[in-house]
C-alpha cells in the first residue's frame, strides 16, 4: 500500500478523527505528524496516540504544515508508514536540550528496543529522524553528539510555533515536551535518500569568522572588522540596511560545494546573530538567493530522474523560506512541486542535517 | 614542527570510516562543523597546541584513537 498522508484544520478531538479516517485500512507502523501551535501539545499527542495505540507516533509543533500539495497553517498533517515501508523502529526522547545534551540514554533505549546495537545496523536502511525544540539553541550541540554516536544519517528539524517565539514542543507515544528533541531509527524496507536543496548561488565573496560567541550565536568580527561593517562592505549596502538583505544574503558554509546555509537573524551592537552557530576560524561565502520554486523543482526531477521510486517523502523546509514563498505568493507552485508524491511536512525553525542549517527544504526521501 | 593537524584530521577521517566513503564524506563534513576542515590545513600548516588538544578530544569523542 502507498504511504497516505493527511491533513485536517479542524479542532481537537475531530482533526485527530479526520486524520484516522483519511488514513483508512491502513495499519501504521510508524505516523509522523506536524502539528500548529493552536493545538494543545499534550492533548494533540495524546489523542494521536490513542487512535493509533499500535504505532509509534511522533511529532512536533510547526510554522505551517505542508501536505496534500499544500503549504497550509492553524493544521496538523500526518504522514502514515506501514510495513511495506518500516521495519523495524525505535523512539527515545532526549531531554534537558538547554543544559547538556547527552544522546547515550537515548541510543541505548534504541539500542534495546531493536535489539541490535547502532554500530551494526546498514546505513544504506536505517534512518535517523530527529525533532528538536526549535527554540533551545541546542541543536548543534545535539546533531553533534548524535554524529559523534552514529555513522546512520539523522535528517529533520526544529520544531515552530507559528512566530511566536515563545514555546515549541516534540511529542512522542502520547506525551509532549518542551526543552527536549524526539529520536526515531527506522528500518527502510526498500532503502532512503535524503535531498538537501537551498535556494542561493555564491557571490565570490568571504567573509572569515574571526571573533564569535558560540552559544549566543553570534558572530562580532569576521575578518577582524566588526561582524556588522565587514557584511554591510560585502555586500556594497550601508550597515543601517543590512537587516533588510538578510533573508537574501546569508553565508554559506562550503563542503564539497554545496553551501551549509547560516541565515543571520538581527544586529546585536556591531556584531550579527545568526539561526545556527558559526564557529571561530569558519571561512563562509556570502550568498545570493535564487528561485525556491526553480532550484526545489529541479531538484526533486533530478531525485526522479535516477529512476528510484519515490513512495513519498518528508519535507523539512526553514520558515525563512515558507515566508518567502508567501510574500512572493509561490506557495501554491511550490505545494505542486510535490504532486502526486505522498508528501508531509513542516515549517521548521532549523533543519537537520549532519549539523544544523538553515534556509533549505531538507527532504527525507522513502524508496 | 608542522603538519600535524592535517595528519590528524586524515587519520579521524580514515579510522571511523574504514574505507567507506560515504562515511568519509560524512565525516569530513562532521570534522568541518566542529571547525576542522581538512583542506584548510597541509603538511605546512604550523603545529598549534590548541588546535591540536581540541582535534584529540573530537577523536575521543568519535570513537577513533590517535
Amino acid at each position: 500500500m502507498p504511504i497516505r498522508t493527511a491533513y485536517s484544520a479542524n479542532a481537537l478531538p475531530e482533526v485527530v478523527w479526520e486524520l484516522a479516517a483519511k488514513a483508512g485500512d491502513c495499519n501504521p507502523r510508524v505516523i509522523l505528524f506536524f502539528a500548529s501551535s493552536k493545538y494543545d501539545p499534550a492533548e494533540v499527542s495524546h489523542a494521536m496516540q490513542a487512535a493509533f495505540p499500535e504505532a509509534c507516533v511522533a511529532g512536533c509543533t510547526t510554522a505551517g504544515e505542508i501536505a496534500g500539495g499544500k503549504m497550509s497553517c492553524e493544521s496538523i498533517a500526518a504522514m502514515f508508514l506501514d510495513d511495506e515501508i518500516v521495519g523495524h523502529r525505535a523512539s527515545a526522547v532526549v531531554e534537558g536540550l538547554s543544559s547538556q545534551v547527552s544522546v547515550r540514554a537515548a541510543f541505548s533505549k534504541m539500542e534495546q528496543g531493536l535489539g541490535a546495537p547502532v554500530s551494526s545496523l546498514d546505513i544504506e536502511k536505517y534512518v535517523g529522524i530527529v525533532l528538536a525544540d526549535g527554540l533551545s539553541g541546542s541543536e548543534e550541540a545535539l546533531m553533534e553528539k548524535i554524529g559523534d554516536c552514529t555513522d546512520l544519517l539523522f535528517v529533520g528539524g526544529s520544531a515552530g510555533d507559528d512566530l511566536k517565539f515563545a514555546k515549541t514542543h516534540v511529542m512522542l507515544n502520547g506525551q509532549a515536551f518542551t526543552n527536549a528533541a524526539v529520536l526515531l531509527l527506522l528500518e527502510t524496507k526498500n532503502g532512503f535518500d535524503i535531498v538537501k536543496t537551498q535556494s542561493f548561488r555564491t557571490t565570490g565573496k568571504t567573509l572569515l569568522a574571526t571573533k564569535v560567541d558560540e552559544p549566543h550565536r553570534l558572530v562580532e568580527e569576521f575578518d577582524h572588522q566588526p561582524a556588522l561593517a565587514a557584511y554591510a562592505q560585502a555586500l556594497g549596502v550601508l550597515p543601517a540596511e543590512v537587516p533588510s538583505h538578510f533573508m537574501k544574503h546569508p553565508l554559506g558554509l562550503m563542503i564539497e560545494k554545496d553551501p551549509y546555509v547560516r541565515s543571520p537573524q538581527r544586529v546585536q551592537g556591531e556584531g550579527i546573530v545568526f539561526y545556527c552557530q558559526i564557529k571561530q576560524g569558519m571561512k563562509l561565502e556570502v550568498l545570493e538567493g535564487t528561485d525556491i520554486v526553480a532550484h526545489t523543482r529541479n531538484a526533486i526531477e533530478a531525485r526522479k530522474a535516477t529512476g528510484k521510486p519515490i513512495s513519498g517523502i518528508i519535507d523539512f523546509q526553514c520558515i525563512l523560506r515558507a515566508l518567502q514563498l508567501r510574500e512572493e505568493g509561490h506557495c501554491d507552485q511550490y505545494g505542486a512541486i510535490f504532486a502526486g508524491i505522498p508528501t508531509v511536512g513542516f515549517s521548521t525553525y532549523g533543519e537537520a542535517y549532519l549539523g544544523h542549517i538553515n534556509q533549505t527544504s531538507t527532504m527525507l526521501v522513502f524508496r | 614542527m608542522a603538519g600535524q593537524i592535517r595528519k590528524l584530521l586524515d587519520t579521524i577521517v580514515e579510522k571511523r570510516s574504514k574505507g567507506n566513503p560515504t562515511i568519509a564524506l560524512t565525516t569530513k563534513t562532521k570534522l568541518i562543523f566542529k571547525g576542522f576542515d581538512p583542506d584548510n590545513f597541509n603538511a605546512g600548516s604550523p603545529d598549534d597546541p590548541a588546535a591540536i588538544q581540541k582535534i584529540k578530544a573530537i577523536a575521543v569523542d568519535l570513537g577513533v584513537s590517535l
